[in-house]
């Protein structure tokens, strides 16, 4: 499994629905659809799933609003 | 030094005359105990004057602040039972609230989001009679032994809330508990995070209080920020913390978060959920100075009732992590399903800290309290088994209540209310647990009566207007139907076997 499909199955399983794997510029926060909550376990399952350690006191909801955005910081954490 | 006070609200205002030391820092800066002894001591006379019916609780609307803990402080003191409810409350818990409650009066700490037909007391009036000076407060009313002290609204199976009543004494024997079993030192600077209608924030507040301390409140929106949270948390300086385990463990996330950057935090208390092996065996490598103690109790017996410390021994010793003993003025002993005293069964709690019931519901106080042996006893729906020396270790629920991130659910509760929805026929909701047995996620199973466009989303906004944020489901799924048992009832278990495949 590639990032991008990881990520999306990870958001899909959080948000409860398939759409963003279709629509990958939806926002996620603005529009409620992940809570704290739920971005907790969203960076807890990157941790897990594809090794990345989150600089969680240097998240910005802006920089990790939409799936697209998160596909793209996760690819430049992997890389570092 | 054996603490045995007798009288929470003179031991607060001992603690408080005269004393310039700061009682609560809030966004507001810090706050001296001085000014909480003078403004709670003015707004109870002012209270007092208002001719308010009496016996009946007043609720009180608002924040993590100072003017939320002087409010809450001076309606004990002027006689009546508190009824603390969040300011991010839908509007529609408020009016059920009010409906159940029948309270005296509502006080807006922050602007009310409606108005209610009850006498109301806004966040300008609180104000203006922070210094009401003509009146002394009349010391005989204020609240004490058997009156109610707070009531906190809980899940309840109908989809409608029950008021757990916490009297004075039940709170009195809670505090010396902790004053007594948990090495907390005098002036001890806590961190307040748990929002004030939520139980857990008492484990934090009065104790903290009574020690002369400082509570650092933390908002909902820091919380929430988590740049802002990790920016904010180290210049705190603290000494406790008392938090869900979750709350930790989104902490944990941070590397920085352990001694070297925190170096005076030397105590952490979690309670509402199950604190796991892997949590407290990550925070004690990370602040290996400091006592961990896991604790356990349903509100209805006052915040917690059982403790242990957690040790690197004991993390040795057990592999899922023990809620530890019974405190010393309450009896805890587990029925099997013949209702036999057993060594695995249900949780049963009698003692000075267990309430009288729930607040105008004499139904379900009947069918959770008992009298056993003439010991006041709540039968807590809690799973445990208990070692020869007494050591208890939870295992599960009799029912269909959960925790999620700390917060108590009864799943049923949801289903009512996603049920209630003009485009719902039935609905089913279930939990999703990861290897730890912790709640990771709500799914509601949906049958519609019409189709509906966007129908989660949909569904989802209409649900958050009725029930608190988090009762309302990760997941919705739209299904054409739903698994039945044998005898024509909703399939439950079907559907939580096929979330949780993994166990």
């Amino acid at each position: 499994m590639d990032t991008k499909e990881t990520v999306l199955n990870i958001l899909a399983d959080l948000v409860g629905t398939d759409d963003v794997k279709t629509n990958l510029d939806q926002p996620l926060f603005t529009s409620g659809l992940l809570d704290s909550m739920a971005t907790v376990q969203m960076l807890l399952e990157l941790q897990q799933q594809l090794g990345i350690d989150v600089p969680v006191s240097e998240f910005n909801r802006e920089e990790w609003e939409t799936p697209n955005k998160i596909i793209a910081k996760v690819d430049s954490l992997r890389n570092e | 030094m054996s603490y045995k006070l007798t009288n929470l609200i003179q031991a607060i205002d001992h603690q408080a005359k005269d004393n310039r030391a700061s009682c609560y820092w809030d966004d507001q800066g810090h706050h001296p105990y001085q000014d909480l002894y003078q403004q709670s001591s003015c707004l109870a006379a002012y209270l007092q004057t208002l001719n308010l019916p009496k016996k009946s609780p007043i609720i009180i609307y608002g924040d993590q602040s100072f003017l939320m803990i002087v409010t809450m402080l001076a309606v004990v003191k002027a006689g009546y039972a508190y009824i603390p409810v969040d300011a991010d409350s839908p509007q529609e818990r408020l009016i059920q609230i009010q409906q159940i409650a029948q309270p005296a009066a509502i006080i807006g700490v922050v602007e009310l989001p409606l108005t209610l037909s009850l006498p109301t007391i806004t966040r300008m009036d609180l104000q203006e009679h922070l210094d009401y000076q003509t009146t002394a407060w009349d010391t005989s009313q204020s609240v004490q032994g058997e009156d109610n002290f707070y009531i906190i609204f809980t899940s309840g199976t109908t989809g409608v809330p029950k008021g757990v009543q916490i009297s004075h004494d039940n709170l009195l024997s809670y505090v010396n508990w902790m004053l007594n079993d948990f090495n907390l030192p005098a002036k001890v600077r806590c961190l307040s995070q748990p929002p004030y209608s939520f139980d857990l924030s008492v484990m934090d507040l009065y104790p903290t209080l009574v020690l002369g301390g400082e509570l650092v409140a933390l908002s909902h929106a820091v919380t929430a920020n988590f740049a802002q949270l990790f920016q904010v948390l180290p210049t705190y300086d603290l000494e406790e913390w008392v938090s869900t385990p979750s709350f930790v463990e989104l902490c944990l996330l941070d590397k920085n978060f352990q001694q070297k950057n925190y170096p005076r935090l030397h105590h952490f208390l979690f309670c509402g959920e199950e604190l796991t092996h892997t949590t407290a065996t990550n925070l004690l490598q990370r602040f290996p100075e400091a006592q961990i103690f896991n604790t356990y109790g349903p509100t209805e017996a006052c915040v917690a009732v059982t403790a242990i410390q957690i040790t690197n021994v004991l993390l040795k010793q057990y592999s899922r992590l023990p809620i530890g003993y019974a405190k010393a003025d309450t009896k805890i002993w587990l029925v099997d399903d013949k209702q036999q005293s057993a060594t695995a069964g249900e949780i049963m709690i009698s003692g000075p800290s267990v309430s009288k019931g729930y607040l105008h519901n004499p139904q379900k106080t009947q069918q959770a309290f008992f009298q056993a042996q003439d010991q006041w006893t709540y039968r807590s729906g809690d799973l445990a088994t208990m070692n020869a020396d007494g050591l208890i270790f939870y295992r599960g629920r009799t029912d269909f209540q959960v925790k999620l991130h700390g917060f108590r659910i009864e799943l049923e509760d949801i289903d009512q209310n996603l049920s209630a929805l003009p485009q719902v026929d039935q609905a089913i909701t279930v939990p999703r647990y990861d290897a730890n047995h912790k709640v990771v996620q709500l799914i509601a199973y949906v049958v519609l009566n019409q189709p509906l466009t966007n129908a989660s989303a949909v569904l989802k906004k209409e649900l958050a207007a009725t029930v608190m944020e988090y009762m309302v489901p990760q997941r919705i799924e739209i299904r054409s139907q739903l698994p039945q048992t044998a005898n024509g009832k909703i399939d439950r278990k079907a559907l939580m076997a096929e979330v949780n495949q993994h166990d």
